[in-house]
């Protein structure tokens, strides 16, 4: 069973050709992603060599748009690394293509253009992931599938294990990932720190709740809006499995934007006190450090059995 | 990014909403003309990015010059909850007959835009929200949807403006729409917006946006022609325009210890294991700043942060913690390296390396043998190190 997307799902790059896209793409094909083209009008028709995991050499087909990327390549997801002032464009395009997931690694998207596309992908069953995110990665559930490497999360951290990851963050990502590389994961999503998400801190506790490989929930959040708050209400009334969580920027002032285009605290509102306090009063821990909620998650996992 | 009170009056301007005629002046010689090109009696209110100016004496009202440019000397020099005062507005004092409040602004939990309106206004809302939530109308608009006519028609009759009134205020939610949507903005808010006029002379009474706050989408700057022209590098923190011109996320704050990483989120978390440290070793030592180098940074992006980090005198150690990603930790050692060389650093700086490099890039620093360089293994102990260093250097110059 996976979690989000099937293994070994066929996959296409929006604005591979580009300095990002070239560097990205070439890392998610050693990561084992099957990659099966790229989008980019002007150099339709054209195709770039890379190297696969075993590092044998593959021929990516460019292709004029997405709809044509799919239906030559029966591609299920795509991963958007268009700049932000063409990635509406983009990313409506792949919501119209019809692609299950559609993950969005592109910072600094004006609001108003992500609301829309989110709304739109909503209306039509297809999840986005991001925008401003590390992306989404699954580790595979057979020893002869391989899992998907959509965006820039470094492989080799962690391997196939019980714990999902949900998080606004993407070094911190991978500082949990470090610290639980041991245990390891089903599946690692970056929600993203923008203001408008595609999925929710709680969307994703929605997929790991209904995947029965998942046995605990790692969730990181980080100061501004109130997705943690959302996450923590839903928990506590349909979330079966242990969520253990870490929040970023205890100190952050108010009105500042600290890094991410969501992670400010304005109007008093959508500090990290009142996420802990909202996750603690439905009992999840809360980590007061990345090195603490990973021991909190331990504990959790043994209290299992 | 969030604009004064005289820069969110331009844009209800620009779409035809009413508000009180005033001047923006920022010298207390100025004020006299102004006062007397509006008519007394005046209000003089501080232009501030900060709410509850009213309570803390940034408004006043003046009946006369002397009045004027008293209010003028008290308010210019004021620093309102942290925030210097930008400069005032004379505006011209209306008579208030009722008080609305009315919003637009982007709902982060419903992914949508949300209109906010009470007939209760000129409190905060969240204050209006506790005492009268039932009076709190809300309406939610699908971003592939329009805020239409009807819409507004219905908002501004359920809400409770009078007869005349409903049209009038429809007409205003409506630019209000237009102002949100053309311009970027995450918020539109006009609070109060009031009924003014002579009570007893109907042909005086209007609704009027008395005051207005707004804020604009960064992301979007790029097809507003950069917002330069609320562009505000006068009242700008130097060191966070500094780093602005390098590409550089810095947030200025105000204690001893530096923090360079990577990512938004993992610095955040290095703030809070400083501020942590700090309290435990009963020091108080604080953060000095937030700075973010990105994805992929180059030695040169850490020798510019260094450069920008040190300039703050207050700063008396530097943790660095880097969790490689696409960031390779060499470079990021190479460019620790350059700076120290460049600048001549002498200030303690606590290093913590993990992923992409991280090895080569503990290597590097060791070859180097820099005697203020220390090594931290997590990101926990380098943050106890980095406050401990700095509450040191900071009894040592006592």
């Amino acid at each position: 069973m996976t979690v989000f997307i099937e293994d070994d799902a066929p996959v296409i790059v929006q604005g591979m050709t580009g300095h990002q896209g070239m560097t990205h793409t070439a890392r998610m094909l050693k990561a084992g992603t099957n990659i099966v083209g790229g989008v980019n009008p002007r150099k339709a028709g054209t195709s770039i060599v890379f190297e696969d995991a075993s590092g044998a050499d593959v021929d990516v087909p460019v292709f004029a748009t997405c709809a044509e990327a799919k239906a030559s390549t029966g591609a299920k997801a795509s991963v958007v690394f268009v700049p932000p002032r063409f990635a509406k464009d983009a990313v409506v395009e792949a919501v119209e293509a019809g692609f299950e997931v559609v993950v969005v690694i592109t910072e600094g998207i004006p609001v108003a253009d992500s609301a829309y596309f989110v709304e739109l992908a909503l209306r039509r069953g297809v999840r986005i992931v991001g925008p401003n995110c590390p992306g989404l990665m699954t580790l595979p559930s057979s020893a002869d599938t391989h899992g998907v490497n959509l965006g820039i999360i470094p492989d080799g951290i962690v391997a196939r294990g019980p714990l999902g990851l949900v998080s606004k963050s993407g070094t911190l990502t991978y500082q949990l990932m470090g610290e639980l590389s041991d245990i390891g994961f089903t599946a690692c999503l970056g929600a993203g720190g923008d203001p408008i998400v595609g999925t929710t801190l709680q969307e994703a506790l929605e997929a790991f709740e209904a995947d029965p490989d998942t046995k605990a929930v790692m969730m990181i959040g980080e100061i501004g809006g109130s997705a943690e708050q959302d996450a923590a209400r839903w928990a506590s009334e349909h979330m079966t499995k242990p969520v253990v969580a870490y929040i970023a920027g205890f100190t952050a002032p108010e009105g500042k934007q600290m890094g991410h285009a969501g992670a400010i605290v304005s109007g008093g509102k959508g500090t990290a006190q009142d996420k802990q306090e909202a996750l603690e009063a439905v009992g999840i821990r809360v980590g007061r450090t990345p090195a603490q909620a990973a021991q909190y998650m331990r504990e959790a996992l043994a209290a299992l059995g | 990014m969030d604009l004064y009170e005289y820069q969110a009056r331009q844009l209800l301007d620009e779409q035809g909403i009413d508000t009180p005629r005033a001047i923006f002046v920022q010298r207390v010689e100025d004020v006299p003309q102004a006062a007397e090109t509006i008519g007394y009696p005046v209000v003089v209110k501080a232009q501030v990015k900060i709410g509850h100016r009213g309570q803390a004496g940034g408004v006043k009202i003046a009946r006369d010059r002397d009045e004027a440019v008293r209010a003028a000397e008290q308010i210019l020099p004021m620093t309102i909850h942290g925030h210097r005062v930008h400069g005032v507005l004379i505006a011209e004092a209306e008579s208030i007959l009722h008080e609305y409040y009315v919003s637009i602004s982007v709902d982060r939990s419903s992914r949508d835009f949300d209109v906010l309106a009470t007939a209760n206004g000129g409190t905060e809302v969240e204050q209006i929200a506790k005492e009268h939530p039932e009076s709190v109308k809300r309406l939610h608009i699908s971003a592939l949807e329009d805020f239409d006519r009807r819409a507004a028609t219905a908002m501004a009759a359920s809400i409770g403006f009078y007869h005349a009134d409903v049209d009038q205020a429809a007409d205003i939610l409506l630019k209000m729409w237009k102002c949100f949507h053309d311009n970027d903005a995450t918020l539109v808010e006009i609070n109060p917006l009031a009924k003014v006029g002579d009570p007893d002379d109907e042909s005086t009474k209007r609704l009027c946006a008395l005051d207005a706050k707004i804020s604009l989408d960064g992301n979007a700057a790029f097809r507003h022609d950069g917002w330069t022209r609320f562009d505000d590098r006068a009242t700008e923190d130097p060191y966070e325009r500094k780093a602005a011109e390098h590409g550089l996320h810095y947030v200025h704050l105000d204690g001893q210890v530096g923090v360079i990483g990577n990512g938004a989120g993992l610095v955040m978390s290095s703030l809070d294991a400083v501020s942590f440290a700090g309290r435990e070793q009963g020091t108080g030592v604080q953060p000095a700043n937030f700075l973010d180098i990105g994805g992929g940074a180059s030695a040169d992006t850490m020798c510019q942060s260094l450069e920008i980090v040190l300039s703050d005198p207050q700063v008396e150690s530097v943790l660095i913690n880097v969790y490689g990603g696409i960031t390779s930790c060499e470079q990021v050692a190479l460019g620790i390296i350059e700076a120290i060389e460049r600048l001549n650093v002498t200030k303690p700086m606590v290093v913590r390396f993990d992923g992409n490099a991280a090895a080569e890039g503990l290597t590097i620093l060791a070859d180097a043998d820099i005697p203020n360089i220390h090594v931290a293994a997590t990101m926990e102990t380098a943050a106890s190190e980095a406050a401990r260093l700095a509450a040191q250097a900071k009894e040592e110059t006592k």
